[in-house]
């Protein structure tokens, strides 16, 4: 197999694991998908930005088209869509757990508080998403 | 002396984290009694009980034998007070303390090294102060959150160790008559410590006791922060750029590191 050959093969196969992330994302993605799905899409991009330097359009047109395909798909689907209704649900998800968490005041048994510790941890991982997702808006301004 | 009871109390807690199989957010242990390894008097260990049974962030305390050592555990839940700093943006960084058997050993380590008056700054629960107290130093108490410090007003009836709600960075701290004190920072270098230690650096630095003051700063080896280039446990260039002289390092058991294997490293300095 050819560089060249390897290298296609390579971004295919990372192109597709993307596409398999970007299928999946609903209203309801956890935590741990979330960053998965991200992590992949600062992997493509970073290979589409080194692969376009080192490629010319003469000799590999076919993966540079491949490429040029991936890109609006990030641009397009994710960074226009998904990525802000991303960012919207964890904004309001945190809003309303906050708001529980507020609400709930008087004496508990120790099991009511260490069932509302587990939502604070829930809050807080949600709240380190969030603070992850926004790095990721502050790269596309 | 002191060294060896902040190794065995270190020694207590890694026995008491490997077994612990509660649910809590928070907990710590407090010996039954003065022993070999614990020679505390019986009267300072009965007032750190004091400060936990009446302090309502613990919930929950039960009796346990740790490495030969019979001790008091207690569970707590400072979710409330975190949640609070967090909407609205009253501290620099939330509250977490470290243990209450480590706020001593390390006032008392303050009171060997000749200071006799503690601040304890971003103070929490006060547990710094309180301890202060209990080993007869005169003790302030500086936090900027009113549900802390209103926690606080409920621990003070025991032994006063002077509250103040207040932006530590910008209080006159020559109403306190201060002789030989040593400043406590409550939070890591980097979540916050180093901005509120130059605060309060820049606040007294021109005070007759500046050059009588000693410092203690809670660090951390954790790689999740930036390391300090001059080190330190993330304190060294700020120990630098004020002139101050290092005195000792000890290690000993927080809250926050209760799941992890280094303890919290606590740099005592002194301005030079």
């Amino acid at each position: 197999m050819s560089s060249a050959d390897e290298i296609s093969s390579m971004f295919d196969s990372e192109s597709q694991k993307l596409e398999n992330f970007l299928s999946k994302i609903s209203d309801n993605l956890g935590i741990s998908e979330i960053i998965e799905t991200y992590y992949q899409v600062m992997n493509v991009t970073s290979m589409i930005s080194m692969l376009k330097q080192q490629l010319d359009s003469e000799n590999h047109k076919t993966l540079l088209d491949k490429i040029n395909k991936t890109e609006q798909v990030i641009l397009g689907k994710f960074n226009t869509e998904a990525h802000p209704k991303i960012l919207e649900n964890l904004t309001n998800s945190i809003q309303e757990m906050t708001k529980i968490l507020q609400s709930s005041s008087g004496e508990k048994t120790k099991e009511q508080i260490e069932n509302e510790s587990q939502l604070f941890e829930e809050l807080r991982k949600k709240m380190s998403t969030k603070e992850f997702v926004e790095q990721y808006d502050k790269g596309l301004a | 002396m002191i060294e060896q009871l902040a190794k065995n109390l270190v020694s207590l807690k890694k026995e008491f984290a490997k077994n612990y199989d509660g649910k809590s957010q928070m907990q710590e242990v407090i010996p039954i009694s003065t022993s070999d390894s614990f020679p505390i008097k019986q009267q300072d260990l009965e007032l750190l009980h004091q400060f936990a049974t009446k302090n309502p962030i613990y919930y929950n305390s039960y009796e346990q034998t740790i490495d030969n050592t019979k001790c008091i555990v207690y569970e707590g839940d400072i979710n409330k007070y975190w949640l609070n700093s967090i909407q609205h943006g009253s501290s620099n960084a939330p509250f977490s303390p470290t243990w209450i058997m480590s706020a001593y050993v390390a006032v008392l380590l303050t009171k060997e090294l000749g200071y006799s008056e503690i601040i304890d700054i971003g103070s929490g629960d006060g547990r710094i102060a309180y301890c202060a107290k209990v080993l007869n130093m005169e003790a302030y108490s500086v936090e900027l959150d009113e549900q802390l410090v209103d926690l606080q007003k409920i621990l003070v009836t025991t032994l006063d160790f002077h509250p103040f709600c207040s932006d530590a960075t910008t209080f006159d701290y020559s109403s306190f008559n201060l002789n030989h004190p040593v400043f406590f920072i409550g939070g890591l270098a980097q979540m916050g410590g180093v901005a509120l230690a130059t605060g309060v650096i820049d606040k007294i630095q021109s005070h007759d006791f500046w050059k009588t003051t000693g410092w203690v700063f809670a660090g951390t080896y954790s790689q999740k922060y930036a390391p300090d280039p001059k080190n330190e446990a993330g304190w060294g260039t700020l120990i630098e750029a004020n002139k101050l002289g290092k005195l000792q390092t000890i290690s000993l058991p927080t809250v926050w590191t209760f799941h992890e294997t280094d303890e919290t490293p606590y740099i005592f300095a002194e301005s030079l």
